[in-house]
């Protein structure tokens, strides 16, 4: 095994013009500026996250998405209210996609009663059963089992939703993808597999731990669809997941994505990134989704610095507003810590 | 606004960070980003980077200290900032600079010097399975005779319990007031069963029944539940030369048998000598009511008398001015018409003193629950004859000796008040003329 | 009455389940055409089809885990373990999925699923076929385990569990399929937490599960002769334990043995025996607590050693005359 990364193409055409690719998927300039703004939400999410971890605000531990926002908001776009999503614990960018409310979200890992999950959950178990976000998962291929289940009963039930499963590079290791691969293969789920590949699984290099990469290859082993992608393109990640969740909708069978990307923080809060080089994370930086896309829309003159300013300015305010509603809300009653175990 | 640059969590259980060296002097310019501070946790050294762009100024933690993480360490000045912009600063506290010398030396004390043992030592303790550094030394080494020793003693661990038996035994040894040392146990190693305490007379709930709490017992419960859990008791011992006490209630008892009344308890004789007592120390006969000390307006003594299934106490009204004879008499009655269900509620109300004597049963001292809503309790033990120094040379001779435990409610009976209200007691046992002069 | 078998009972508890609810499936390994290993669902892929006996390939994990996914999102799935010993295989949807959701989640999911599976030794399938592992399952808050003994149980309580809106493990004993007992027709349920007296007596409780209460009943049936009167009690649901019950029993005979297959070492005895010192029947004990367990070893192969590893009918009777002997 060489330790040289191997030069994988994507499948997708990289974005250059971008008034033509707008076009193509019928976006408006609106919607365009409305991608940005929501890309710059996550980001700013995750940084004040950050920081309130940094100030010791929050318990335990966070897996910041920082850098994977193109993926998040392309794929976003195409869900639909009744679509449910399985997400993974660098799951904040996705939910956030998927309109979750960001107050909830920071009360949730401030460990308040206010949060998604009455404070039980944290960071890395965040869900809305009844908008059909069933949870971020702390268990590394959690999601993916669950998918064929759910799956499963869409199917049963005759429904046309899908269930999007996002899960990581490190997961496609575990021996659940088989399986679940395998199974919504043999009944033709409506499960659409998004692997985040972000280049490392805790410190591991994808390249080092997987057998064969890019992991389409191991979809196309169970006879389904995969594609591998440029996930920092949002527009081609948007293009991508809507061939794939349409395909899934119409009762085609399941599809696999694979979209490559980058993460800015390490891991988790004690990642100290020795594996990697602060080089690479700068080269990385300079062709993020977001810089990306501000290029085009600035080239195209669809935004200008005052736009990027009040955008940014926006969304911190929505943030600040999040945090000072999480600061306010009342901690749970410790009374009531063996509440919620049954049904 | 000068920016803070703060200390960073970096783990979920890092607590603080210690600085090893300032990559930056102050007065030098930063950019954001730029790598301002080596630091090191109890896992790895690592960099931490400025928050903006400006001038590095008023480090407050310098290299070498442990810093709490979300602490301000140091703040970068904007452009048009000076010093004079920078916040008030409080010195932190020099307790927590820890100097890396320090911390060595202390590192040092905590090491237990090793102990050398015996070669036989060591296979003794190796082959039992015991940590030799656990085995006092008698010498420089740890020897064969030391192991032993230590082996010995594992063996004869006392037990808590010196009694065998079973819970079922021992419930209805209890109901019944048995002492279950007085058994036979017919279990394996002499064990108690509930058969054997079953044949030990009386009638008893017979296994497996329940014993519903009587009346009695369920207001017991609950006085002395609240008792115990809202007043904060205070405790003061004291012992009694009960030498003159009972020369001078032996004489009262010859004037009582020409009188032809009946002879003085001890009981009776406590009561009035404690009656006085009260009268010159209010703070024990009074209540803690509301915020507020309620002096009780009359000396009213309870005796804390035993009931076949519980205990009652018949309170003899106004006892300081009554006669250790009017007393003595008084406490008969109530006794004998408590032991026969016939006393009436005021005999048994507004008491604002209890006595309780477990001294007939050999108790040398007992501390007692404070009746509420009074503020004290008198408990006392058995008369025990003992040899004792009576005197500044040093004499030893055999004295009745007697111990009292008062229970003072600490709210409103401070330590020394108690300790004088008792002092008084002990000094007119000892001298019961005092109640005369 | 009727009589039928153990294998029967849960066969009919899940096809009548099924005809009244449609959100009910069952899934699991060979359960079509071959009818289940141990035959249970037997003709059921015939009446329901394909999509409601769903049976799966070999991926123990994959197939609680769509139970567990299929449950969150409306249905009401049955998964089949071929063995209990299999049961580990899927120990992360199971413990880290299905049992946390609802509460990770803070009360916002239900996860209404079972997990069936066959435990105990007795057919020489050897240490990786024959396991007991009822104590594993009933340490996770969030499941609740279920082990009926008889016909009569097994059909109502199995009824119960695909109603209870959480995760509920139904484990049943392999040489339990074929005994017969009497089962009324038509619908009744057994509620889960109760535990049941199958004989009453005075001079000692008896607690036992599965294969274990027939072996007690026998014993006692011939110590009657003895004068001895022993009250045996079938917790039916591991978790809740019903406490209450046994406590009672306790509380009236002074004394208490447990009786099951499991490995002794933190084997469910030891719950109990804690549990009761935590109640008032503690102090009408009259003798040591004792329990009489698996031994702690994996199920051997020889059918003398295999018998040799668990309590037999004549463990019982030696336990239980020591106990009421005063001899421990």
């Amino acid at each position: 095994m060489t330790t040289e990364k191997p030069k994988m193409k994507f499948d997708n055409k990289k974005t250059t013009d971008i008034l033509k690719k707008a076009d193509e998927l019928g976006f408006s300039k609106d919607d365009l500026i409305e991608i940005y703004s929501t890309m710059i939400k996550i980001r700013l999410f995750e940084e004040m996250a950050d920081h309130l971890y940094a100030m010791g605000k929050v318990h335990g531990t966070m897996h910041l998405s920082a850098g994977q926002e193109g993926v998040a908001v392309g794929t976003g776009l195409v869900m639909r209210p009744e679509d449910y999503l399985l997400n993974h614990h660098r799951g904040h960018g996705h939910l956030i996609a998927n309109g979750a409310d960001v107050n909830k979200m920071m009360a949730e890992f401030l460990g308040k009663q206010t949060g998604y999950c009455r404070g039980r959950g944290g960071s890395m178990h965040i869900a809305d059963v009844e908008a059909n976000n069933l949870g971020a998962n702390g268990i590394v291929g959690g999601g993916i089992e669950l998918a064929a289940g759910v799956g499963l009963a869409i199917q049963m039930q005759n429904q046309e939703r899908i269930v999007l499963v996002i899960f990581g590079d490190g997961a496609a290791n575990e021996g659940i993808f088989h399986e679940s691969l395998n199974m919504a293969a043999i009944w033709d789920l409506p499960v659409v597999y998004l692997c985040e590949n972000n280049q490392y699984g805790m410190s591991a290099d994808v390249s080092r731990v997987s057998s064969k990469v890019p992991f389409r290859g191991r979809a196309e082993a169970h006879g389904i669809p995969g594609y591998y992608i440029d996930g920092n393109d949002v527009l081609a990640v948007y293009e991508y997941m809507k061939q794939a969740i349409d395909h899934a909708r119409s009762r085609k069978g399941p599809v696999f994505v694979e979209a490559q990307t980058y993460r800015y923080f390490g891991h988790s809060k004690s990642d100290r990134n020795l594996y990697r080089t602060k080089e690479e994370i700068s080269e990385w930086r300079a062709k993020g989704p977001i810089t990306r896309f501000e290029e085009l829309l600035m080239k195209a003159d669809m935004m200008t610095d005052q736009d990027i300013e009040r955008i940014k300015k926006d969304m911190t305010r929505i943030i600040d507003e999040a945090v000072e509603f999480a600061e306010n809300s009342p901690e749970p009653d410790v009374n009531n810590v063996t509440e919620w175990v049954y049904a | 606004m000068p920016t803070p640059f703060i200390m960073p969590k970096m783990d979920m259980d890092q607590e603080s960070v210690t600085i090893n060296e300032w990559l930056k002097k102050e007065g030098d310019p930063v950019k954001k980003g730029e790598p301002l501070v080596v630091i090191e946790t109890d896992k790895i050294t690592s960099e931490v980077e400025a928050p903006a762009t400006g001038r590095l100024a008023g480090i407050i933690y310098r290299e070498n200290v442990d810093v709490p993480v979300s602490e301000v360490v140091a703040y970068i000045l904007g452009e048009d900032e000076t010093e004079s912009d920078l916040p008030e600063r409080t010195e932190p506290e020099t307790d927590t600079r820890v100097n890396q010398e320090d911390k060595d030396k202390v590192e040092k004390s905590t090491l237990k010097t090793e102990k050398t043992a015996t070669a036989v030592a060591q296979r003794m303790a190796e082959a039992e399975g015991i940590n030799l550094q656990d085995i006092p030394a008698s010498g420089e080494k740890i020897t064969k005779e030391d192991v032993e020793k230590y082996l010995g003693g594992l063996e004869g661990v006392e037990p808590r319990v010196q009694t065998p038996a079973t819970p079922a035994a021992r419930r209805i040894g209890h109901e019944k007031n048995l002492d279950l040392t007085r058994v036979e146990g017919s279990g394996p190693r002499s064990r108690v069963q509930a058969a054997d305490v079953q044949s030990v007379s009386g009638q008893t709930p017979g296994l497996g029944e329940t014993l519903a709490l009587s009346n009695m017992r369920k207001r017991i419960a609950e006085r002395l539940t609240t008792s115990y859990q809202t007043t904060p008791h205070i405790y003061l011992t004291t012992e009694v030369d009960m030498r003159e006490a009972e020369a001078s209630r032996k004489r009262m008892n010859e004037l009582a048998n020409q009188d032809s009344t009946p002879a003085i308890s001890m009981t009776a004789f406590i009561t009035r000598i404690v009656a006085w007592s009260l009268k010159r120390h209010p703070y024990l006969n009074a209540s803690f009511q509301n915020n507020e000390i309620r002096f009780w307006e009359e000396i009213n003594i309870g005796i804390a008398t035993a009931l076949d299934d519980g205990l009652i106490v018949p309170v003899i009204r106004n006892a300081d001015q009554m006669t250790a004879k009017e007393i003595n008499n008084t406490l008969r009655d109530l006794t004998r018409r408590a032991r026969s269900g016939d006393l009436s509620l005021d005999e048994i109300q507004n008491g604002t003193f209890t006595i309780s004597n477990l001294g007939m049963y050999g108790i040398q001292s007992f501390t007692a629950i404070i009746n509420p809503p009074q503020s004290a309790i008198l408990a006392v033990g058995t008369l025990t004859r003992r040899p004792v120094v009576v005197d500044d040379a040093d004499t030893l001779e055999i004295r009745p000796m007697m111990m009292l435990t008062l229970g003072a409610d600490h709210r409103i009976v401070d330590g020394a008040v108690a300790a004088e209200f008792l002092a008084d007691i002990v000094k007119a046992l000892e001298t019961p003329e005092l109640l005369l002069f | 009455m009727p009589e039928i078998t153990y294998r029967q009972a849960i066969h009919d508890a899940m096809v009548e389940e099924m005809r009244r609810d449609d959100k009910v499936f069952l899934i699991g390994e060979d359960i079509g055409t071959y009818g289940g290993a141990f035959g249970v669902s037997a003709g059921m892929l015939e009446e329901f089809g394909p999509d409601r006996i769903r049976e799966t390939p070999i991926s123990e994990q994959a197939i609680v885990g769509a139970a567990a996914g299929a449950a969150m999102v409306g249905m009401r799935p049955i998964a089949e373990m071929m063995f209990m010993d299999f049961i580990l295989l899927a120990m992360e949807p199971l413990v880290n999925q299905a049992a946390k959701a609802r509460y990770m989640f803070g009360g916002k999911a239900t996860v209404p699923m079972v997990v069936r599976m066959p435990s105990g030794s007795g057919t020489g399938a050897a240490a990786q076929h024959s396991q007991s592992l009822e104590t594993i399952l009933m340490h996770i808050p969030g499941i609740k385990v279920v082990a009926p003994s008889t016909p009569y149980d097994a059909k109502g309580l199995l009824l119960s569990s695909i109603r209870d809106p959480n995760p509920v493990c139904f484990v049943e004993h392999k040489l339990l399929y074929k005994a017969k007992g009497e089962v009324p027709e038509g619908e009744y349920t057994i509620p889960l937490g109760v535990a049941d007296i199958k004989r009453s007596g005075t001079d000692i409780t008896v607690v036992s599960s599965q294969i274990m209460v027939h072996k007690t009943l026998a014993a006692a049936e011939k110590l009657q002769d003895e004068g001895i009167s022993v009250e045996v009690v079938d917790p039916r649901t591991m978790r809740p334990l019903d406490v209450d019950t046994i406590a009672k029993s306790v509380k009236k005979t002074g004394r208490l043995l447990v009786v099951h297959e499991a490995v002794k070492t933190a084997g469910w005895a030891g719950e109990v025996m804690a549990s009761i010192s935590e109640t008032p029947a503690w102090d009408y004990l009259d003798t040591p607590m004792r329990r009489l367990t698996g031994k702690d070893v994996p199920i051997p192969y020889n059918p003398n050693l295999e018998a040799a590893a668990v309590p037999q009918e004549d463990d019982i009777l030696r336990e239980i005359r020591a106990i009421v002997n005063n001899t421990y």
